[in-house]
């Protein structure tokens, strides 16, 4: 693109060094190391560096796609199962890759579960329908418990080599063995909000040297705001983290999940359960999923979501994962099965 | 491991010594972020260190309930009615901590923090004399050897304000030294529920939090199991069913607390007694609530004059 130089954000005096120069699109410094640059346009080295790092960044941006273009683009992506087929057909296919997706749930419903089987899940071989990437976990409530990640991630190798059917297939098994799928799970632990706001600011780079990361699994981006004192930052704030991961998403095509708590919200009498972080952190995620209990039954509702109606339907946990009820489900919101 | 030997973008490195301006739209605030504290692990690494540490509760039957006994990481809470036996409990595993590593201890002592009655002195006497009885794997020339009462700091806190000044200055003091691995808070309702007005619940939601935070710093800095007993409120209407429990009582303190804790267990005095040789006792259940790494579930358990025990039941 033919951008001209006085368009970027640079100091005046560079602005004007750059333009008597003779620089005047970006196809002019391209092709120029700091040094040179230094030299023609007597700028400082900083200066120069800073320029040349300004006008490389913006290189990809601008470019416009037609809607054909997209729609092909995104049948290339693919999604994330969850082994539990029930809650992969209310998702169209899995959690998508590319997007952002938010479950809320009490305490012990769950979540966490979900984010440990997605983990495991992210790294299926494509030859056997699934994604092959390795998956970053930003654990803030320090429920990351090794013990139960093998569980999953040998109940997993364990059905996989069950459906083994030709020799790419075999081959395919050799990788994917527990110590793969642990190896491929990079962990994080954040104690306070400043140090996930940290991590995601380095994330970028991090996703940049590990092109296969096709999941983020953020469990649980509530715990770290709960104790802010001032409201009104911390809807900036979040604006600010959810803008940050809806560019990791698209840029770096990973799939986000974030998990979040439940609160109470006081209406006159009326008391009732509500996802926690306020109603303006509902327009960060794209999809959003609740988990209930239901009498002595877990449900999951998708009640946000772009390209798919509202649904719910019924999973256990069992000790190797998430998995469907042994019951059929319910695919009508509100029924009771 | 020395941020050095991390596969880094030199972009990155050369970041470490400036101050790192903080994200955020609008609020700029300038903090000196060590990346030392941040760093990636790769699961593998954790399987072989120290992460998966475990402090066995004392009875082979309740151990296999708990897949090891009360993880390291993370705060447990323990709710009951009262009688149920959550102190015999605590008292329990403030001995149990004192063994070496490879008999489920943590080689270190026990702070116990008290905020109701004073704490059991005589009952912790009777469990310590009762040891060999109990811990029959460990030898009895070991059990003789430890002085478990040197090791057991009881604070006492009568307020809100107390306990904040215990967990900031005098637990920390604790724990670096090594001198403790398991913190026991006993009980955290009695505080949150006396200080507060029905109204003020704002107040004691942020008191709450305040605490709760606390405990999972400490927790996870020192990899210490922390221990906080709770008490039961009667289920109304305005307070929701968290689980699908068939009782008409559920853990106090509501969903606040609930959010903060990791592993919740819960203690029921059953119908119904034990027998063995001249002792006798009530019967009792200790529950899996939720965890994140344990299966719903309990086992049936009875409290002797050496401590709690499963009861296994042997199929006839």
């Amino acid at each position: 693109m033919q951008r001209p130089v006085s368009s970027f954000s640079l100091s005046p005096g560079v602005k004007v060094k750059l333009a008597s120069a003779g620089f005047r699109v970006t196809a002019d410094l391209l092709h120029l190391s700091p040094p040179q640059l230094s030299r023609e346009a007597g700028l400082s080295q900083q200066e120069a560096l800073e320029v040349l790092q300004a006008v490389r960044s913006d290189g990809g941006g601008g470019a416009s796609m037609s809607a054909l273009e997209l729609l092909q683009k995104e049948g290339e992506l693919k999604s994330i199962v969850t082994f539990s087929s029930h809650l992969d057909a209310a998702l169209g296919g899995g959690v998508p890759v590319g997007k952002s997706t938010e479950i809320c749930g009490t305490p012990g419903v769950g979540k966490t579960q979900l984010c440990l089987q997605l983990v495991v899940d992210v790294q299926v071989p494509q030859c056997f329908g699934g994604v092959e990437g390795q998956a970053i976990y930003i654990d803030t409530e320090g429920s990351f418990l090794l013990q139960r990640v093998v569980d999953v991630a040998a109940a997993a190798v364990r059905h996989c080599s069950l459906l083994v059917e030709d020799e790419e297939q075999r081959v395919a098994m050799t990788t994917f063995t527990v110590e793969t799928i642990l190896s491929n799970i990079f962990l994080v632990r954040c104690h306070d909000y400043v140090e996930l706001l940290a991590e995601l600011h380095l994330l970028p780079d991090f996703l940049t040297g590990h092109p296969k990361a096709r999941l983020l699994v953020i469990d649980s981006v509530a715990l770290p705001f709960r104790r802010f004192e001032d409201l009104s930052q911390r809807t900036r704030v979040l604006y600010g983290l959810a803008q940050q991961l809806a560019a990791i998403a698209t840029r770096h095509l990973v799939a986000v999940v974030l998990t979040n708590q439940m609160t109470t919200r006081l209406r006159g009498n009326q008391s009732q359960l509500v996802p926690a972080l306020g109603e303006s952190w509902g327009h960060a995620p794209t999809i959003r999923l609740l988990l209930q209990w239901s009498g002595s039954q877990r449900l999951a509702t998708v009640f946000k979501s772009p390209s798919h109606a509202d649904a719910t339907i019924q999973y256990q946990i069992t000790s190797d994962g998430f998995r469907d009820s042994d019951q059929s489900a319910c695919s009508q919101p509100g029924t009771s099965c | 491991m020395n941020w050095d030997q991390l596969d880094l973008n030199p972009r990155i490195r050369a970041a470490v010594s400036p101050s790192l301006t903080l994200i955020g739209r609008g609020s700029v605030r300038s903090q000196r972020f060590d990346l030392c504290s941040v760093r990636w692990f790769s699961a593998v690494l954790i399987l072989r260190g120290e992460c998966g540490l475990r402090l066995t509760v004392g009875c082979p039957v309740l151990d296999e309930l708990l897949r090891g006994g009360l993880p390291a990481g993370g705060v447990t809470e323990l709710s009951g009615e009262s009688g149920a036996g959550k102190t015999q409990l605590a008292l329990q595993l403030c001995l149990c901590v004192q063994y070496p590593v490879q008999y489920g201890g943590l080689n270190a002592g026990a702070v116990y923090i008290s905020t109701e009655d004073s704490f059991p002195i005589r009952r912790l006497q009777q469990l310590i004399r009762e040891q060999s009885c109990l811990r029959s794997d460990v030898p009895a020339a070991l059990i003789s050897s430890l002085q478990f009462t040197d090791h057991v700091y009881v604070e006492h806190a009568a307020d809100v304000d107390a306990l904040q000044v215990c967990l900031s200055r005098r637990v920390p003091l604790l724990l670096t030294r090594g001198l403790v691995r398991l913190v026991v808070v006993d009980s955290v309702a009695a505080l949150f529920r006396s200080e507060f007005q029905a109204d003020d619940w704002l107040e004691r939601n942020k008191q709450l939090l305040t605490f709760s935070s606390a405990l999972q710093q400490l927790s996870l800095e020192f990899n210490t199991p922390v221990l906080c007993v709770n008490q039961m409120n009667d289920l109304n209407l305005f307070v929701f069913r968290l689980s699908p429990l068939s009782s008409s009582v559920s853990p106090a303190l509501g969903l606040a607390w609930a959010n903060q804790v990791m592993v919740r267990l819960m203690m029921q005095r059953l119908q119904g007694s034990v027998e063995r040789g001249e002792q006798s006792s009530a019967l009792r259940r200790l529950e899996v609530v939720f965890a994140p790494h344990l299966a719903r579930g309990g086992r049936d358990a009875a409290v002797w004059r050496e401590g709690l025990r499963g009861v296994k039941y042997t199929s006839s």
